[in-house]
């Protein structure tokens, strides 16, 4: 085929858009007299773990096979991309280097794992992987030597310079990156390659018949797949300025990943861009708010039940003895005005 | 006999699956130009024989050879990505259709190894005449189509890769009669203009009549070969085959 290139979907422009906008909501909360909350470290997470799963995507989404260990080479996209720029160590190839040697090392050790498994079918395929995962991290832990053990790799140098108070420039840098995967990606996808994943996916003997060769199809996925989960890592090791602790990769982040990847729409890179950011909007911003709130409330704390009950309308106040005057709804079982010993304020009956 | 070399010849292929072998000592030939129809039971070996040659299964012992290469020996073969350029193409049994790729999208399947894209317009314009459906249907996912259509498609699929030999596995099974007559005319079409065709059929009286010739393969074995019409009428077949 001749070089032609497509473009965007409208989708994945709208949601690039979209999460362009996001930072902004920071500079216009304030002016409209709220709080600000923060959100250009969170959205620079979504662009971290969106390139997670559009490399997950391409293994699972397009290829068809359930891999369970994709933080396995997020991990190594950034520990290589650690070793590469930490100052104790005498490579400090500088980032944009570092991040393509992160992205070549992972899409290497994507291509051994691949080898020796593809040949495994579904499930067997999603435990060779979670092992995988798993062995990944211990090894991390274990090589103190090379890789500081639980105490990670850090500081590792900003990228472009940035200091931690510039989140929003450091944000629209990571978007900038995430644009491009997302174009390559796309390119890939209607490309010859992409096709062949999709023929192994929906039939591999017919596949076979049209003249492809699956399991090198399925390597080329796999290798792929992890380069972009590579990358993802090394955008990640230089967000926190740290690899943190090898836990920090653990089954947990490949389920997030795959979550991503199903809540959007599996097979769609629009739709992974918009599982991102309602995951992490889940997860990052709406969690610690609701649990601020909550706290505020009281809710969730039972210390300040007891400590300070007069916030709390709900419960008989003290010296108004509603458990022995049970109220006019609840007549009938009387039992359900006061529902444990513990609640109810010195003086008044607890119930039978 | 034939002077000219077959395009396709089978030499005694021993195959199987574990401990079982299915095909004791197979031979065949079709040449160019020919429809030949390989019948028998279930069991016999007949899809086997093509997953042979193919490439999908490998031999234990004997050869096959293609348009004058060996693509085929005990322990060794071409891989299969490498005999569709050369014109060796299979329509699977069962259709195997890419269900949730559009009609044209997997009729652009089949042209997969090819690069030229004048032809592979052309051949797509002659895909649509054979098959008219196919061009309504063009934008629709395959997994929608109904059976025959899908065998419909997965021809069509198969000339896409532009083969001098088609080779189809059951292209009748669980279909409707009327789209198996539609089918078996668009067969006899192909090899008017030219296309070398090796049927595998359970359908054998159907089979037989769009064939010149005919192989009848019993437990892994050839056990008669013959002009189609004098095995149309040859009292062993109509017994075992034909239901007469």
């Amino acid at each position: 085929m001749a070089a032609r290139f497509a473009s965007f979907a409208r989708g994945q422009l709208i949601a690039l858009g979209a999460l362009a906008l996001v930072p902004l909501l920071d500079l216009a909360l304030p002016a409209a007299g709220m709080e600000s909350l923060q959100l250009a470290g969170a959205s620079r997470s979504v662009v971290v773990f969106a390139i997670l799963a559009i490399g997950l995507n391409i293994v699972i989404g397009w290829t068809g096979l359930l891999n369970l260990g994709i933080a396995a080479f997020q991990a190594i996209g950034a520990y290589a991309f650690a070793i590469l720029t930490w100052e104790n160590y005498p490579f400090q190839i500088g980032f944009w280097p570092a991040l393509v040697a992160a992205a070549l090392i992972g899409a290497l050790a994507g291509a051994l794992l691949g080898a020796p498994t593809l040949r495994l079918r579904g499930d067997y395929l999603a435990i060779v992987t979670l092992g995988f995962g798993e062995i990944v991290q211990e090894t991390l832990k274990n090589v103190e030597v090379v890789t500081q053990g639980t105490k990670g790799i850090n500081p590792l140098p900003a990228p472009f310079g940035l200091t931690s108070d510039r989140a929003i420039l450091w944000f629209y840098a990571y978007l900038a990156i995430l644009v491009v995967v997302v174009y390559l990606c796309r390119n890939l996808e209607f490309s010859r390659m992409g096709r062949q994943w999709f023929a192994v996916r929906e039939d591999e003997l017919a596949a076979r018949c049209m003249g492809i060769e699956p399991d090198k199809a399925k390597l080329k996925a796999f290798a792929a797949g992890s380069a972009l989960a590579a990358v993802s890592g090394a955008l990640y090791a230089a967000a926190l300025g740290s690899t943190a602790e090898p836990a920090s990769y653990g089954f947990e982040i490949s389920i997030l990943a795959l979550c991503i990847v199903i809540v959007g729409g599996i097979g769609s890179i629009t739709g992974v861009l918009v599982g991102a950011m309602v995951m992490l909007g889940i997860t990052d911003v709406l969690l610690p708010l609701a649990s601020d709130k909550l706290q505020d409330a009281g809710i969730g704390s039972t210390a300040n039940v007891f400590s300070s009950p007069n916030n709390y309308k709900y419960l008989p106040a003290p010296g108004r003895p509603r458990c022995s005057t049970p109220s006019p709804v609840s007549t009938s079982r009387p039992r359900d005005a006061c529902w444990s010993r513990a609640m109810c304020p010195a003086g008044s009956s607890p119930p039978a | 006999m034939s002077s000219a070399q077959p395009l396709l010849e089978v030499k005694g292929i021993v195959a199987g699956y574990g401990s079982v072998e299915v095909l004791h000592q197979v031979s065949l030939e079709v040449r160019e130009g020919e429809i030949v129809s390989l019948i028998g039971g279930n069991g016999a070996g007949k899809s086997t024989t093509l997953m042979c040659t193919s490439g999908v299964v490998p031999l234990r012992a004997g050869e096959i050879w293609f348009a004058g290469k060996r693509i085929a020996q005990a322990g060794s073969g071409v891989r299969a990505d490498l005999l569709v350029p050369m014109g060796l193409v299979q329509v699977p049994e069962g259709r195997r259709i890419f269900p949730r790729m559009t009609v044209l999208e997997n009729l652009m399947m089949g042209a997969y190894t090819r690069n030229d894209p004048a032809g592979i317009a052309k051949d797509l314009e002659h895909v649509y005449q054979l098959f008219d459906i196919l061009k309504t249907r063009s934008s629709q996912l395959g997994g929608t189509l109904s059976g025959g259509e899908q065998q419909m498609l997965a021809i069509g699929r198969a000339i896409m890769s532009r083969p001098r030999l088609l080779m189809m596995d059951e292209p009748s099974m669980g279909i409707a009669p009327l789209l198996v007559a539609r089918i078996f005319e668009a067969v006899r079409e192909l090899n008017r203009e030219g296309l070398t065709i090796l049927l595998v059929e359970q359908n054998a009286r159907a089979a037989l009549k769009l064939s010149k010739r005919g192989y009848v393969l019993e437990t892994g074995r050839v056990t008669l070969s013959d002009d189609a019409d004098k095995l149309l009428v040859d009292p062993r077949v109509r017994e075992a085959y034909l239901g007469d």
